[in-house]
């Protein structure tokens, strides 16, 4: 982890599975409401499953309520974008999960 | 308490399945084209190859897939049942039984070799060379579906991932998935292994609605599914699905398109909790219990008998009218007991029987001969473990059967008969045995090659005087075989001798009867139970004995005068027919004084009776059996002993062999003349 006073990076590298979901959900629900804003560094190499992309959501609707800033420090890629294919995550996507997951539109 | 170990418990439902899935196989090979039995044996095979990834046999799951997709082919229409597919689809189930008892081990060689085989199967399924023209496959009946579903919040905790059914339901034809967030609660209300997702699915298929039931299918009874058809191009009203033999209802719905749609969601919603509902009523009406604690149970309930019957005595002795109103009480309430476990342990014979149609399929195939197997009374119950112990001599009699007694089909035309051999395996109950006859229309026991065979064996000597009976039982003597050739089934003369052994064990005997030409049959009466009897007590000298209940006719009581008569003759006339009676004073040798009025209880064994002289009859008694020691293996007239009362034992009278024993001696003197 990474961080200054406002500001946050998470990463993980042990597996974005149900198997370490419960310590990804305390770490990141911490920095949420340590930081205003927490950025995660995914490698697309890293095991994912429909868990994790749960969390992830669940931590949009935590960070938009509370005026926080979460985003991914790169676009899904790999394991990630497949989980997304898969679950339908990106069928009829809206623009603001382009951008959250894919970057799109972003600059 | 103990909680059942999950991979024994996959275990036993793996067996089950493949059971299932072997009896489906030789439905389906007397009617190739029973669509039931095809969709039953797919489902055994995904469900055995979906449970088995579970529980980490994955060279179980990797092996049925293989059988699995041949048989989706199968359903599906691509290539049609075959006998030679069924039988690789069979032998590929004793290798799924290998890798679910030995998973770790080396089974790569014969997994290729039957995969191989079952390609091989599929392949000639699909190309006939035999001139059958191929039917004109039919133009794919594409269906669109609209599935919206969601899984129970704990169901990526049990181990269903959602991923693998969305992929599945994408193999089925051109499919969108569409998932549904709304559910998800924030980070902080946020249980992280819950499942709060569901989907909406559009899919475009020509399979059957039950292909989409098959994906869910370990799933089916906790989710929520609902399921409507959007458009039904040459749909054919009689899909196999439950769900779409329900009415359908007209319906508008309001979809993107804002086109009118066929909707069955109705119907679904209605039969799905029906389904649920059924199953969970299925569920909780049966419960599954290890075999060893049935036994343990069996066994107190044995030891409570024994101290029920100590009780019993107490109370009589005593004046005390309440001690006897309770032992009476305790007598009536432990006879209960050991009735309702007697009925715990029974099971139809319906499990053995089962076998012996598989056996008898790869017996043809192996001999060469055509063979039809025919059972009747498969609900005949018995104990569980007289089951689990008939279960190889019945092996070694069909095998016999097939082997010796069913002739190859030129010789059955030859001598005028059906080319198909039929094998007979029967049961019913009579008294409290059961009888198993396996009977068979084949050639017969040859009677002069069992008595040269028998001579040069020196198990009897030259031109013995032997009843038919007798010479037809030493077919069960240690060693003896007329079969000229040793084969792979039979003609080792190991296996009849361990017949008799078994059979001997269970307290049973063995009826030949056979006809040259005709065939021949063997029946096998067997206790019902091997664990609690009703007995008759008796008294012999100082010695007291139990007569199994089920087997006594009568009691009489043998006058001085009668007793003198029949010196040197031992016969009583009862009812104009003489009845041979055997003395057990003399038999025992008590060396006590005879009572000076003596009993004879007439026991039988189907038409044969012998009468049993005692000293005193003593009454009922509830007879917990007790093995002999080995000491007392080769004791014949003993089936075992029982603890009384008052802590003596009493032996337990082999009725079998008494009776067996006075014919002989009847026998004996009416040749004497």
């Amino acid at each position: 982890m990474s961080s200054n006073a406002s500001e946050t990076t998470l990463f993980w590298h042990d597996g974005l599975t149900l198997r370490t979901i419960s310590k990804h959900h305390d770490e990141l629900l911490l920095a949420l409401i340590a930081k205003s804003a927490v950025a995660l560094d995914i490698s697309d190499d890293e095991p994912a499953d429909l868990s994790f992309v749960q969390l992830i959501e669940s931590a949009r609707i935590f960070a938009s309520t509370s005026g926080k800033k979460l985003t991914l420090l790169r676009p899904a890629t790999g394991n990630l974008r497949d989980v997304l294919e898969r679950g339908g995550f990106l069928h009829n996507i809206s623009p603001e999960d382009a951008s959250f997951w894919l970057h799109d539109g972003v600059k | 308490m103990s909680f059942p170990d999950p991979i024994a418990v996959f275990r036993t439902e793996a067996a089950e399945l493949l059971e299932q899935i072997e009896t489906g196989l030789l439905d389906l090979n007397h009617d190739l084209a029973n669509k039931d039995q095809v969709d039953a044996v797919f489902r055994g095979l995904h469900t055995l190859k979906g449970s088995g990834a579970m529980f980490g046999f994955e060279a179980l799951a990797a092996f049925t897939h293989h059988c699995e997709s041949a048989f989706d082919q199968v359903r599906k229409g691509v290539v049609p049942a075959t006998h030679d597919l069924v039988s690789a689809v069979l032998n590929a189930t004793d290798h799924m039984r290998a890798l679910i008892e030995v998973p770790a081990g080396d089974h790569d060689a014969a997994s290729e070799h039957l995969l191989s085989t079952l390609r091989l199967a599929v392949e000639q399924a699909g190309n006939p060379d035999a001139g059958t023209p191929v039917k004109p496959a039919a133009e794919p009946r594409m269906t669109h579906y609209r599935l919206h579903f969601s899984l129970p919040r704990n169901a990526m905790a049990n181990g269903t991932n959602p991923l693998p059914l969305l992929d599945e339901l994408r193999e089925l034809g051109e499919c969108t998935v569409e998932v549904h967030k709304s559910c998800i609660p924030a980070l902080d209300d946020l249980s992280a292994g819950d499942l709060y997702l569901s989907w909406t699915v559009n899919l475009k298929t020509a399979q059957p609605r039950s292909a989409i039931d098959d994906v869910f299918i370990f799933v089916m009874d906790e989710m929520e599914l609902s399921l409507e058809i959007v458009d039904a191009r040459n749909e054919q009203a009689d899909e196999a699905s439950p769900v779409a033999e329900a009415a359908p209802t007209e319906a508008k719905s309001n979809n993107a398109s804002g086109t009118p749609v066929r909707a069955e969601s109705t119907a679904v919603t209605k039969a799905a909790p029906q389904q649920q509902d059924a199953k969970q009523a299925k569920s909780s009406e049966n419960v599954r219990v290890p075999a060893e604690r049935l036994d343990e149970l069996m066994d107190r309930v044995g030891e409570l008998v024994i101290a029920q019957s100590r009780l019993s005595q107490l109370a009589g002795s005593s004046g005390d009218l309440q001690l006897r109103a309770v032992s009476e009480d305790v007598e009536r309430l432990s006879g209960e007991l050991r009735d309702t476990m007697m009925v715990l342990r029974m099971v139809p014979v319906a499990q053995l029987f089962g076998r012996f149609r598989r056996l008898v399929h790869d017996l043809a195939i192996e001999t060469g001969k055509a063979i039809e197997l025919i059972t009747e009374g498969e609900t005949t119950e018995v104990d569980k473990s007289v089951v689990e112990r008939l279960a190889d001599p019945l092996v070694h009699l069909v095998r016999n059967s097939c082997d010796h007694g069913l002739e190859t089909p030129e010789e059955r035309r030859a001598a005028g008969k059906d080319p198909v051999g039929r094998i007979f395996l029967s049961a019913r109950q009579a008294a409290g045995e059961v009888i198993i006859t396996i009977k068979d229309d084949g050639r017969g026991i040859n009677r002069e090659r069992v008595r040269a065979k028998a001579e040069a064996s020196g198990i009897i000597a030259p031109n013995a005087v032997l009843a038919d009976q007798e010479l037809l039982q030493l077919i069960f003597q240690p060693g003896f075989s007329t079969a000229q050739q040793v084969t792979n089934l039979s003609g080792r003369g190991v296996g009849m001798d361990v017949v008799k052994r078994t059979i001997d064990a269970l307290r049973g005997s063995i009826d030949v009867t056979s006809h040259n030409g005709t065939g021949s049959e063997i029946s096998l009466a067997i206790p019902l139970t091997l664990a609690i009897i009703d007995g008759l007590l008796v008294r012999v000298g100082a010695g007291r004995y139990v007569i199994p209940l089920s087997a006594v006719e009568e009691c009489l009581e043998l006058s001085p005068e009668e007793d003198m008569r029949s010196r040197g003759r031992s016969f009583i006339s009862l009812r104009d027919s003489l009845v041979p009676f055997i003395r057990l004073r003399d038999l025992f040798n008590t060396n006590t004084t005879p009572d000076p009025f003596q009993k004879v209880v007439v026991i039988s064994t189907g038409s044969e009776r012998v009468g049993l002289v005692v000293d005193q009859i003593i009454g009922d008694h509830q007879t917990v059996i007790k093995s002999m020691s080995k000491l007392h293996h080769d004791v014949a007239t003993f089936s075992g002993a029982t603890i009384l009362g008052d802590g003596g034992v009493a032996l337990i009278l082999d009725v079998g062999h008494l009776v067996a024993a006075g014919q002989h001696q009847e026998a004996q003197l009416r040749a004497a003349g």
